[in-house]
């Protein structure tokens, strides 16, 4: 059954109709053309979904879009807006993070989520915040590097 | 009379005493002694009608009427399979003796209840017998539809008449001797089918027996919420003190301040009957899930009201197992509260935290937040593993929210490892599963 529905994605007010259990997931992609966001394992194992809402990385492919009426949702196509989601895309540019780049959307925003709340982690607020995001490149020691490089500021 | 056959009579007659008083001992009382009024035959009772239809459907049809009903007494649950077609049985009942199917009770002639004639239900559904003499095993719980009006009973009968017949033959049960001996359960029927209709307790008010009535004869919550005695049958004097039940926990239900649900609010239990979910006190899944979906959402309002107060009414029941108080939420950051067990934490980042949180309150939805569960402070942590084994979807007004299964995804020594993580951080005191536990609960969910 389609229900009349309106979302704030990225700061802007989306209305559109759409099954209240279809996850967001599908809403970003197939009705929204917001594709930036992946669809991974569509079961909330593999991270490659990952959006904010009201600031928390949470599993897209999973969240009915009903759960999420009236709450903040921030996708990958405007993380950069953020300060903690535009220092993590600058840090993954310099190190050259993405190798096939097809989990990154989900791992940057899993990252942006952890700096907007831990501003110096360590290596097990790292475990902790990203052990849900899996890369089969295996870009690990890299995100690791750039989440870190975030967090200071360094400059390669 | 010799002296020898005096002392052999005494001896049988000391033998029938002592077998009849051991079986009026394991028995114990039926499941509405507790309330302990005067009870009169239905027919007698003048405060209004506990049984049958709520008032809106008193004139729709009696398939109309039979379906409210069957959905009451939930019978699509137990007999349909997974991906089977509705009411067509063959779901398995995995016991430790064997294994047991479900039938088919759509109006097929073959394989289903076609050639049941009235007399065949009511004997089926209210005496464990079958069209064809057999005996039924209480997988079927004709001992609490025994209380059914026949009325009642035969509206459900031309429910399940008037749906599709699907030709669906279950498969062969698979007890082992001496529980594939139908004829046996002649004695178990005799000793615990009191074989006897409902009767109103003029001491209670219409809305009592009416909740009575829907509890005992129709949802028939006592199969899994009333532990057993040595017969495999229900003992009502721990009546509603919460069993386990194919793999999984049904808590305690009765009155008890501490460990059962004495502390909830009407509408916190209206809301856990209907919606499935209590605010502070989590979400029905397994098979309390599957029977707020099928059942419970389907009642009106007044009968699930007639329930709350019947439940209030049962005598407390403690669970030592079970804390006092449930934990309070759990630290925000990963680093504080639990900090051994780091397989578990590792589980928990990877496959949890991102729907849950690290504190127990859930960034999605309330319905996943874990601060106040009986499942997380349970030190048995059953449901918390089956969860994790089968994962759940509920069905809520506002749409579905699912739990993925992951029961494929991680092995038995994981699973462990992430339930006792989640008992000790969210819960009063840690579960000490072990891969064989894990391993147990797999074997034992009806599937």
């Amino acid at each position: 059954m389609l229900m009349a529905t309106t979302l704030t994605i990225n700061g802007e007010t989306k209305s559109f109709d759409a099954p209240p259990e279809m996850p967001l997931l599908w809403v970003l992609r197939d009705i929204l053309g917001m594709t930036g966001t992946k669809f991974g394992c569509g079961i909330a194992q593999c991270g490659a979904c990952t959006v904010h809402v009201d600031g928390k990385a949470v599993r897209s492919c999973v969240l009915p879009v009903s759960a999420v009426a009236n709450r903040a949702i921030t996708t990958i196509e405007a993380v950069g807006n953020t300060p903690s989601g535009a220092k993590v895309q600058k840090a993954w540019l310099d190190l050259e993070v993405i190798q096939c780049g097809y989990c990154q959307s989900g791992q940057i925003m899993a990252a942006a989520a952890l700096l907007a709340t831990t501003s110096h982690p360590d290596d097990s607020d790292i475990d902790a915040a990203m052990a849900g995001n899996i890369c089969r490149c295996g870009t690990y020691v890299r995100i690791r590097e750039a989440i870190k490089q975030a967090a200071n500021g360094r400059q390669s | 009379m010799s002296g020898k056959v005096r002392i052999l009579t005494s001896l049988v007659v000391i033998a029938i005493v002592v077998a009849a008083l051991g079986v009026w001992i394991i028995r114990g009382p039926g499941p509405l002694d507790f309330a302990g009024g005067t009870k009169v035959a239905l027919a007698d009772y003048r405060a209004g009608k506990p049984t049958g239809v709520p008032a809106k459907l008193e004139k729709a049809s009696l398939v109309e009427r039979g379906e409210y009903l069957a959905k009451a007494a939930d019978c699509m649950v137990c007999h349909t399979s997974p991906g089977g077609k509705e009411y067509s049985g063959g779901l398995g009942f995995k016991l430790p003796f064997g294994t047991l199917y479900s039938t088919n009770i759509t109006p097929d002639k073959d394989t289903g209840i076609g050639n049941y004639s009235d007399q065949d239900f009511l004997n089926a559904v209210q005496r464990g017998t079958r069209h064809d003499g057999a005996r039924l095993y209480p997988a079927m719980p004709y001992t609490s539809y025994t209380y059914m009006t026949d009325d009642d009973v035969l509206a459900v009968k031309a429910y399940l008449f008037s749906l599709p017949a699907v030709r669906a033959k279950a498969p062969d049960n698979t007890l082992s001797f001496p529980f594939n001996q139908r004829w046996a359960m002649i004695f178990w029927s005799a000793v615990f089918n009191p074989d006897t209709r409902f009767t109103p307790d003029t001491s209670k008010s219409l809305e009592w027996n009416r909740g009575a009535y829907l509890a005992e004869a129709l949802a028939h919550c006592g199969e899994c919420h009333t532990p057993r005695n040595l017969g495999f049958a229900l003992d009502n004097r721990k009546k509603f003190g919460g069993a386990i039940t194919a793999g999984w926990r049904a808590f305690n239900i009765s009155s008890d301040k501490a460990t059962g649900l004495g502390n909830w609010r009407d509408e916190d239990l209206i809301s856990y009957l209907s919606l499935g979910h209590a605010p502070g006190h989590g979400s029905a899944s397994g098979p309390m899930g599957e029977a707020v979906d099928h059942s419970f959402s389907q009642f009106a309002p007044e009968d699930i009201r007639a329930v709350v107060t019947y439940l209030r009414s049962v005598p407390p029941v403690a669970s030592p197992d079970l804390p006092a108080t449930t934990a309070p939420v759990a630290p925000a950051s990963h680093k504080d509260g639990v900090t051994a067990n780091a397989r578990g934490k590792q589980v928990f980042a990877s496959a949890c935290a991102s729907c849950h949180g690290w504190s127990g309150e859930s960034p999605v939805s309330p319905m996943a937040t874990l601060t106040g569960t009986w499942a997380v402070n349970d030190p048995a942590a059953t449901n918390v593993a089956q969860i994790v084994l089968s994962g759940t979807k509920r069905h809520t007004p506002d749409g579905a929210l699912s739990m993925p299964a992951f029961g494929d995804a991680y092995s038995d020594d994981e699973i462990a490892a992430v339930a006792n993580y989640v008992t000790a951080r969210f819960g009063t005191k840690g579960s000490k599963l072990t891969a064989k536990d894990v391993a147990e609960l797999r074997e034992q969910t009806a599937e």
